[in-house]
């Protein structure tokens, strides 16, 4: 019989051919191609979900398929790793892709754009590419498939590529990120080079490879193994922190906002800026050897997550709010698996994918309700007006807010908790647990002031007095998502499951290979390598339920000050009291600024000087050594006399040299 | 299973034979019709002779004469001549190369007034150098040359009311005289050194000439010149610019890549039967090194001399030194290290696919002088509007010589390049991709002229001559379908360069 993995391939190609149907035929088609890319996304969906319970039936997978250059040392493949891991995010993936597309219909369709065909084929190109990427079996690979998903952002963002600011936002988020992705494919030359193999998984795996060189106390490169495998998880960082925006590339995430909001929806939740937080996860046997590299990610992680929520606080366009919120959230997920809670990361991954994929197309719903307006200050009343809109947005902001019991709370709880104990024994990761917990605050209040501006008070302008309708292909993926924000939680209730002592963290259990998995890929594995003790505030329980009770406090702290702000018939811009502050965060801390001048002021003249050495010594040497054939071929032209009885001493002299040469190495004359 | 028909053993050399067989029908068909104009039927039967030939070198191939493994090779009259695998190679190249040449010069040499003495000429040519494909001894060595060279001087010259025609066959000539003059000598110093003229004789007496290193020495030198002399090579080469731009263009295809093939498995098979290098390096004679400082001068100067000029026929005679060079590489890697059979197996596969990329881009030259379009590359400018099937075909030719792939001038190339890597000969190595470098410039020079620039003067619309057509597709095709057929190619020159190398 057939078995799931055959089929395996098919998950990402079935939206490789909406793609390609909808860039051949996508003109000709009902809704221009957009059910092509249902049909095939719904697909991988049900693909996806086949090979999730075959994985859970204790069958993992990991083959080569196609080997495209071998080599004496190491050989290049494609491959499929379907783990616990991978199964999970491929769901995620082919859901939100489908949701996704379903929205799109009354996105894009109903608000009579143009370029559609080019829209749904770059949305089929671009699941493929993350689907591709997520169940990539060695480094190579996820990185090619990893710089087509940025391609395809690329695309995307720019879609509206008629307008001033989509194309130069387009710009910005593929030359940052590619920025990044430098130094992660100077990472896999680095770890082809040292460990001569890139599969992430099996005997033949570099973290394993790399396991055994720090036990071994090998030297590589003339670093000890451990340094330099915090020097390559470090460079592959580099790609991780441009594509899930941590700081300091973060930057091109709000401008990506110039793009349609159902492509935000996709590249927030599922897609581009998952891709870096799921490659940390799926080579985390790799950064567990390395206590620097995960100290770094976790301080990254923290940071981001506070200093994204405090720019988030001054935004006035609801699409920037959640895009200082994605920032954040990412903040989180590499906080939690930088202090080797992969489950806690992991956990957090997957809800945040449903609630911010359902905070935007929330949004999205809101700009189709005010006649694409996204300025906050011009609705307000929405409430009433569009109840499905308004309840599921809800559900996704209590979700992000972190409020018991959505699911955000308990992956946000979770990280927190990661991060708390092992702060205890390390007090060094307390300053990155403290920038988290205070991030909760303001994650809260910010939230909260979006949801109160947007829906609650009275209309302040025509468009919010008399918004426009919106149809079921709008609120389907709302109310899908808003169910899943609210109940996604459960499959990993570990606080619950400590106070009561029931077996009920699924994910858990799922990640730690209970129900199959490959060797060396499950949490357990990963925990013992992770070299961080953990300690606790009197018992384990005490500490969580400290921990949960000071994030939730925060969290409701945030709500509640954005309540009594915000949550009034005529609410007025608070932050103007903050004075410079606000100018501070309203700049964004002068990220762009510096990054400018980066580039104006030191990139450019270092260009401008190699290109003057280009044209000048290398141009130059190659036009000297033209100038100087054609000068010699005329000279020996002319010992092309025309007459003969030149020709006839040239050659005996010729044939007498020769023959004195050989002479005297043959030793003739002696 | 036993063969249907068992041949006597000279009809090994069928192939000559049949070369030979047709000069004198001519003669015969000249002799009935004198002051013939039938060209219909003269270049028919010397075409249908070269294909005969042709043919019957290929079947001896695919049948196995020569493989030691299989018929073996042949030696005929007490060793003078023999078959092997190498000589049938080069009969195939001489075949082919006449084949094409005739069915050109049927539409080149209208009206032209001795044109059974033309294709007869021509035919004994094929005879000689096909003949000299089989030469296993100094004698027929030297008879076959001769049998080559005489009718190319006048085949050169045969445009007797053409200044330059003449003037070419003279200077041809008189070189030619120097040349044998010297190589003659040379012959008989060996021979005085050794007491020997039978190739595989000398190799075995070569310890008698322990005492006379001197004497065998100069004689291998001479004999380098007389080769020099017929492959074109720097310093013998003074004839080859001359002769091949005043020769009337199919004559110059016909000398600058039969004739140089044939010059080449004359050298490849003294060398490397009667000269062992072990042996000679023994005795003080290193022959390779004088085959590295020609190889490397002959490529240098025929491309430097090449890169300036205005007229094509004169760049391609150049050229043609050059690539004189990139095979002498074959002899200078018989270093005895490496593996040698490589390194002649890659000088023997330029010299076939040179074979069809020279000739058709000399046939193209032909055609653009039965069009009177002119002579330099201005002239040539735009072609390809009015030619763009000719014009594209010698695309292909120019970018083959210059060594671009895919085309079978890039693989031969390829191969000199690594046998002369594999044999040490790192600065033959530079030297061919310094000057493979520079060739590209003036190749593509004419490339551009053809397709990129305006023609300089108003053009009427050109006839489409089918002769000259026909040979020109059918290099251009071979130059490009060698690729796919490489692998039997380079087995086929690897084997036969094996058989020969000791």
């Amino acid at each position: 019989m057939a078995t799931a993995f055959e089929f395996a391939p098919a998950i990402a190609l079935f939206p490789l051919a909406a793609f390609v149907i909808a860039l051949v035929f996508g003109d000709y088609m009902p809704k221009k191609g957009a059910f092509a890319g249902i049909f095939a996304t719904a697909g991988s969906l049900l693909l996806s979900l086949w090979v999730l319970a075959t994985v859970a039936g204790g069958e993992p997978y990991n083959e080569q398929l196609y080997q495209w250059a071998i080599g004496d040392q190491i050989g290049f493949h494609f491959g499929i790793l379907l783990d616990p891991l991978s199964a999970l995010m491929l769901v995620i993936v082919s859901l939100i892709a489908l949701l996704v597309h379903i929205f799109s219909l009354g996105y894009m369709n109903a608000e009579g754009e143009t370029g559609l065909r080019r829209y749904y084929a770059e949305l089929g190109l671009f699941t493929f590419s993350m689907l591709a990427f997520v169940f990539a079996d060695n480094l190579l690979m996820a990185f090619m498939f990893f710089e087509l998903v940025g391609l395809c952002s690329y695309l995307l963002i720019g879609f509206w590529f008629r307008t001033e600011s989509a194309p130069s936002a387009a710009k910005k988020a593929f030359l940052v990120t590619r920025f990044g992705d430098y130094f992660f494919l100077v990472g896999v030359v680095a770890i082809a080079a040292t460990f001569g193999t890139l599969s992430f998984a099996g005997t033949e795996s570099f973290p394993t490879a790399a396991e055994a060189a720090i036990d071994n106390g090998e030297t590589l490169f003339g670093f000890d193994a451990e340094t330099w495998v915090t020097i390559t998880g470090l460079l592959v960082l580099g790609g991780v922190i441009g594509k899930s925006a941590q700081f300091p590339l973060h930057t091109w995430l709000p401008d990506a906002m110039e793009g349609p909001t159902t492509v935000s929806a996709l590249i927030h939740a599922a897609t581009m800026v998952a891709a870096g937080v799921y490659l940390v996860a799926r080579m985390f046997g790799f950064y567990a050897q390395s206590p620097t590299a995960l100290s770094i990610i976790a301080f990254v992680g923290g940071f981001t997550a506070l200093f994204a929520a405090t720019m988030g606080v001054v935004k006035d366009d609801i699409k920037q709010v959640l895009a200082y919120s994605t920032i954040s959230q990412y903040g989180y997920m590499m906080l939690g698996l930088g202090v080797g809670g992969y489950v806690a990361g992991v956990f957090h991954l997957m809800n945040h994918a449903f609630f911010k994929a359902l905070l935007f197309l929330g949004a999205g719903a809101v700009i189709i309700l005010m006649h694409h307006e996204q300025d906050m200050w011009k609705m307000g009343g929405l409430k009433d007006k569009a109840p499905v809109a308004y309840y599921t947005f809800l559900s996704g902001a209590l979700a992000l807010a972190g409020i018991v019991p959505f699911s955000g709370f308990w992956s946000k709880d979770e990280v927190l908790f990661d991060a708390l104990i092992v702060g205890l024994e390390q007090p060094l990761f307390l300053a990155a647990y403290a920038m988290g917990l205070i991030g909760v605050f303001f994650t809260g209040f910010y939230t909260f002031r979006m949801v109160f501006l947007t829906f609650h008070g009275e209309p302040r302008t025509d468009a919010a007095r008399d918004p426009h309708p919106i149809g079921w292909s709008v609120k389907v993926p709302l109310i899908v998502l808003g169910v899943l924000a609210l109940v996604a939680g459960v499959v990993n209730l570990a606080p619950i499951g400590k106070l009561t002592g029931a077996e009920i963290t699924f994910l858990e259990f799922w990640l730690d290979g209970e129900y199959g998995a490959i060797e060396g890929l499950t949490y357990h594995a990963y925990h013992e390598a992770v070299p961080f003790a953990e300690g606790y505030i009197g018992t384990e329980t005490v500490t969580m339920l400290v921990g949960a009770g000071l994030s939730l406090g925060l969290a409701l702290a945030g709500a509640g000050l954005a309540y009594s702000l915000y949550n009034v018939p005529e609410p007025v811009p608070h932050t103007e009291k903050l004075g410079s502050v606000r100018t501070l965060l309203r700049s964004n801390y002068y990220q762009d600024e510096y990054q400018v001048w980066l580039a104006e002021g030191l990139t450019l003249p270092l260009a401008r000087a190699a290109d003057r050495f280009d044209q000048g010594v290398i141009d130059g040497v190659v036009n000297g050594v033209s100038s100087v054939s054609l000068f010699g071929s005329g000279w020996i032209k002319r010992i092309q006399t025309g007459v003969v009885t030149n020709y006839a001493a040239l050659l005996v002299l010729g044939f007498i040299a020769l023959l004195v040469v050989l002479g005297l190495h043959g030793g003739w004359f002696a | 299973m036993a063969p249907l028909i068992e041949l006597h053993s000279w009809s090994a050399l069928a192939p000559t034979l049949i070369l030979a067989l047709t000069g004198l029908v001519l003669f015969v068909f000249d002799s009935i019709d004198p002051r013939s104009t039938n060209r219909s039927a003269l270049a028919g039967i010397s075409t249908a002779g070269a294909l005969a030939s042709l043919g019957v070198a290929v079947w001896y191939i695919v049948a196995g004469v020569g493989d030691p493994t299989r018929r073996g090779t042949f030696d005929l009259f007490g060793g003078q001549l023999i078959v092997d695998q190498m000589a049938l190679f080069f009969m195939v190249v001489v075949a082919v190369v006449t084949a094409m040449v005739s069915i050109a010069s049927y539409d080149y040499f209208l009206e032209h007034a001795y044109q059974a003495e033309y294709y007869s000429l021509m035919l004994l040519a094929a005879t000689g150098m096909s003949t000299m494909a089989a030469a296993n001894s100094l004698v027929t060595v030297f008879i076959a040359l001769e049998l080559a060279s005489l009718p190319s001087f006048a085949l050169v010259a045969i445009l007797k009311t053409n200044r330059g025609s003449v003037e070419a066959g003279l200077k041809y000539f008189l070189i030619g005289a120097l040349s044998s003059a010297i190589f003659v000598y040379g012959i008989s110093l060996v021979y005085g050194a050794t007491g020997y003229m039978q190739l595989e004789a000398i190799a075995q007496n070569l310890e008698g000439a322990e005492g006379f290193s001197g004497l065998l020495g100069l004689g291998v030198v001479m004999l380098i010149g007389g080769f020099a002399y017929k492959t074109a090579s720097v310093p013998f080469h003074f004839w080859a610019p001359e002769a091949y731009e005043g020769a009337p263009a199919p004559i110059s295809a016909f000398l600058s890549s039969a004739s140089k093939a044939a010059g080449f498995v004359i050298a490849f098979r003294v060398f490397a039967t009667a000269f062992p290098i072990e042996t000679m390096a023994d005795i003080g004679i290193d022959w390779t090194l004088a085959f590295v400082i020609l190889a490397i001068v002959t490529m240098t100067i025929g491309n430097f001399a090449a890169a300036t000029q205005e007229n094509v026929k004169r760049m391609l005679a150049y050229s043609s030194v050059g690539h004189a060079g990139y095979a002498l590489i074959g002899l200078a890697g018989l270093t005895g290290t490496g593996s040698n059979d490589v390194v002649l197996g890659a000088a023997m596969m330029h010299l076939l696919v040179y074979g069809f990329m020279n000739t058709g881009a000399f046939l193209f030259i032909a055609l653009a002088e039965y069009w009177g379009v002119g002579r330099t590359f201005e002239d040539y400018n735009g072609l390809a509007k009015q030619a763009p099937m000719a014009s594209a075909a010698m695309t292909i030719f120019m970018f083959s010589l210059a060594g671009i792939p895919p085309f079978g001038g890039f693989f031969s190339k390829y191969f000199l390049l690594t046998g002369a890597i594999d044999a040490g000969l790192l600065v033959v190595a530079v030297a061919l991709v310094v000057n493979s470098a520079l060739s590209l410039y003036y190749y593509s020079r004419l490339v551009k002229a053809l397709w990129i620039e305006e023609p300089v003067v108003e053009r009427d619309s050109l006839t489409q001559p089918t002769g000259l057509y026909v040979a020109i597709i059918f290099a251009a095709v071979m130059t490009v379908v060698i690729l796919p057929g490489f692998g039997p190619v380079a087995d086929t020159a690897i084997e036969a360069a094996a058989a020969v190398v000791p």
